[in-house]
């Protein structure tokens, strides 16, 4: 098959007061995978962005197969066969529409001629580009507002391997998905490298998935290219993380050591969550991390969120020191001195379009306040307090949120219910989409939280993170608990044994 | 786990299907209290006759809605193109078609003004067609000189009018067969429109989740003219309609269909599960809203409490709608 390059010269962006991409020089060319990798805001995004036509300002040249082209809008991107797979999965759906319109939307946007929807062929084709991924048990027909995280990632992937594509940009594909699909996604792109003619251009915060499928990788840091090197047996994680950063890192974070105290946060029998929490029970001690370990859609983000008020309770109590709580929805569990830094940050975490200050007030306005008016300088004291304290990286506390990194805006998201001084800190998959450096921030943050005698829940399908932070791990499968660990005394396959669904009494019992 | 998965999916079906069993039920139970009086022909005729109007104001506010747009000043520029076609036929002697094609062509150009402010000013939509209303009212009247337009009377400026008759073409529009004809071809329109082309589909797409319908290559501004584009002519037919079933264009003749259009709109967004404002759904709605009017009436319901009870029963529908919205 002829090869396709794709390359860029001296190619800049800036955005107002910031070089995101300084002169880089890439190159990629189809058949090979190739791993793009560096911390947040290194400038992965700007550069993807830049290919996929959604960055028009930048400067510099873009050259297909040497020719100079000007990719200044999505259209001419996807028509040159550069497809994009967003990281934020949402914002690229039609929630509304079916999953065949989905898969099919840019086909039926750019080369359908006629007016008129042939809904045969779009459906086929659509459970066609599905077929290829084998995925079987997503209904052409369904809205895709009824699927899950994972299955939505199915979708759009589906979407661009059905298009003309040359070059395939995963923004963090395998962030959302279960160990069982992410290798579905690597068998995927991998038949994709050698039987079709793509380059894929592969955004991963995973450095272990980069070494297992990738055949080579650009690592960049502060907006320019600072190392490019194949891929090779000799290659370690530790080296390419050295380089993300610029500095050496400790590559397993250290648990702390901290003085567990009582058991004073108990769930008894908890079900809800429309049927997606089933019977959990498990406690938590002062000072303790407590992970809640399973696989995508074991119900650990449903667990958290029944606990916290914010899917319905059908059965069970939660019990704090002592006194059973009443909790119907999330105001409640706030006044019982529960905090949830939830999984999806911008959705549910922080609020975007504010700044700074008043998102680490948010959760707890009524301290800054007098007489219900908002005193400015005692919240902007909290915040700079904050930012000071966790390292938020940000001009100003007057920044707005959405203009932070993704580590950042999670700093920001456990700032809030810092200052509100809860017991019981809920954290749902914290380190999604953060990279190494920040990762560690939040470890560190996390377990001061537990120093200061508080409890910590911790979910986490990262089995890793969870063994070097937590004290014990629950491990969910369906909805239910299938076992009970002590962390230093488990391991990664004790933990993923459970996960697939093996219950605790079963294997004592055999 | 089984019975409750199909404990749920029975309570999807009801949701999904709650206007329609409403309906139904609105039906048994009319039929019941009042027998033939209400299960006839000509009652049925009636109810048709009665919701034919709000349907077409329905279908204007489901193609706008469909994109995520809003149009609150629908039914006062309808008034507007009502002056317009009485007008033009009364007043300036235009045969029936030409009237027609005038109203129609009055009315795009108006909403020019509407898709302006969206789409070059970039006001919301609410607020740019809550300030419109107030346009179009003081326009439309400031054309007609703050009195109907309907036989017998001169124009606004004095001049005798063209013709002192309607034709029985013109009120035949308003009358049944046709008027129930007009409506249901607006529906067949709209519905093939809105789920059967690709520029439907683009609508629809643009009202998902707009950054996703923009990166996907599509124009976002130019379908939402279409949208408007599209709203305009079934308002123009709107406004027709009314003026032919009153025999004439009264001051603000329109106004007071916006609620009930919204209503049958918001009504039908659920029917079937389509989750979204869908032509056949909105014909669903209308049909409730009139049924019940029409049933109570029958019932002897004095005509100042039907709001109130037309209200309760509609509210009753939208909770089952939005019922099946999921928590967040």
């Amino acid at each position: 098959m002829e090869k396709i390059t794709l390359s860029t010269k001296d190619v800049s962006m800036e955005y107002p007061g910031v070089k995101a991409l300084n002169k880089v020089n890439f190159e990629i060319s189809t058949g090979e995978i190739h791993a793009i990798v560096g911390a947040n805001g290194a400038g992965k995004s700007t550069l993807m962005n830049v290919f996929a036509g959604s960055n028009p300002g930048y400067t510099g040249q873009v050259f297909l197969n040497g020719e100079p082209i000007e990719i200044r809008t999505p259209n001419f991107a996807k028509k040159h066969g550069i497809q994009i797979v967003y990281q934020e999965v949402d914002t690229a759906l039609v929630p509304s529409l079916s999953v065949a319109e989905n898969i099919m939307l840019n086909d039926i946007v750019m080369n359908q001629k006629s007016s008129f929807m042939n809904w045969g062929a779009v459906r086929k084709s659509a459970a066609e580009a599905l077929k290829r991924l084998n995925v079987t048990d997503i209904n052409v027909r369904s809205l895709v507002q009824n699927l899950t995280l994972a299955e939505k990632q199915m979708v759009l992937i589906a979407r661009a391997i059905q298009a003309e594509c040359n070059f395939l940009i995963l923004d963090e594909p395998t962030a959302p998905l279960s160990d069982t699909e992410t290798e579905e996604l690597f068998r995927v792109v991998k038949s994709l490298r050698e039987s079709e003619n793509i380059a894929i251009m592969f955004i991963s915060h995973r450095l272990h998935e980069v070494l297992q499928i990738c055949d080579s990788y650009t690592v960049m840091r502060n907006g320019e290219i600072v190392h490019n090197a194949p891929v090779t047996p000799e290659t370690t994680t530790k080296e390419i993380v050295e380089k993300m950063l610029g500095r050496s890192f400790e590559e397993n974070f250290p648990k702390e050591e901290v003085k567990i105290g009582d058991k004073f946060f108990e769930v008894r029998n908890l079900s809800g969550a429309y049927g997606k929490v089933n019977n959990v029970s498990f406690y938590v001690k002062r000072g303790e991390i407590v992970g809640i370990a399973g696989l995508v859609g074991a119900g650990k983000s449903e667990l958290c969120k029944t606990i916290f008020g914010s899917y319905k309770k059908t059965g069970g109590s939660i019990i704090l020191d002592g006194k059973e709580l009443k909790i119907n929805n999330p105001a409640q569990a706030v006044k019982n001195r529960i905090a949830l830094v939830p999984e999806e940050r911008r959705k549910e975490g922080v609020l975007v379009q504010e700044t700074v200050a008043f998102n680490l007030s948010a959760a707890c306005l009524d301290k800054f306040c007098m007489m219900s008016f908002v005193q400015t300088g005692k919240v902007n004291e909290n915040a700079n307090r904050f930012v000071r304290d966790l390292g938020i990286k940000t001009p100003s506390i007057k920044q707005h949120v959405r203009n932070l990194s993704g580590g950042n805006q999670q700093k920001v998201a456990v700032g809030k219910w810092l200052a509100a001084d809860c017991d019981i800190y809920i954290f749902d998959e914290p380190t999604k989409g953060v990279d190494v450096g920040a990762k560690q921030d939040i470890f560190h943050l996390i377990n001061n939280i537990a120093r200061e005698g508080n409890g910590v829940i911790y979910a986490s399908c990262e089995n890793s993170e969870l063994l070097s932070i937590t004290d014990r791990i629950y491990v969910m499968f369906g909805g239910e608990i299938m076992a009970e660990l002590v962390t230093k005394d488990t391991n990664e396959d004790e933990i993923m044994n459970y996960s697939v669904g093996t219950r605790a009494e079963a294997k004592a019992g055999a | 786990m089984q019975e409750s998965a199909k404990n749920n999916n029975t309570a999807r079906f009801l949701l999904n299907w709650a206007a329609v069993i409403t309906l139904v039920l609105c039906f048994i139970f009319f039929t019941l209290f009042k027998g033939s009086l209400f299960l006839s022909g000509i009652n049925m005729v009636n109810i048709l006759l009665a919701m034919s109007i709000t349907t077409v104001f329905g279908i204007a506010a489901t193609v706008t809605m469909a994109p995520d747009g809003f149009d609150m000043s629908a039914c006062t520029l309808a008034s507007c193109s009502a002056y317009a076609f009485v007008s033009s036929y009364l007043w300036f002697g235009c045969n029936l078609a030409v009237s027609i094609l005038i109203t129609i062509v009055v009315t795009l150009i108006m909403y020019q003004l509407t898709m302006f402010l969206i789409l070059i000013c970039k006001v919301p939509d609410m607020l740019a067609t809550c300030a419109l209303m107030f346009v179009h009212q003081g326009l439309g009247q400031w054309y007609i000189g703050g009195g109907a337009v309907s036989t017998g009377m001169k124009s606004s400026w004095g001049a005798e009018p063209a013709r002192t008759q309607l034709s029985d073409a013109f009120s035949a529009i308003g009358r049944a067969p046709y008027i129930i004809i007009i409506m249901l071809a607006c529906v067949f329109i709209a519905w093939v429109i809105l789920d059967f082309t690709k520029h439907g589909r683009f609508l629809y797409a643009m009202g998902g989740n707009k950054q996703a319908a923009k990166l996907s290559g599509i124009d976002v501004k130019k379908y939402r003219y279409i949208a408007g584009m599209i709203t305009a002519v079934f308002i123009a037919i709107g406004g027709i309609m009314v003026s032919s079933r009153g025999s004439s264009a009264q001051v603000m003749c329109c106004d007071n269909y916006l609620m009930q259009s919204l209503a049958a709109v918001f009504v039908g967004r659920s029917v079937g599960g389509a989750e979204k404002p869908n032509a056949l759904g909105t014909l669903v709605g209308a049909m409730l809203v009139s049924t019940l009017e029409n049933g109570l009436t029958i019932c002897a319901v004095p005509y100042y409490v039907l709001p109130a009870v037309k209200g309760a029963v509609l509210a009753l529908a939208l909770i089952a709608a939005y019922a099946s919205v999921k928590e967040q």
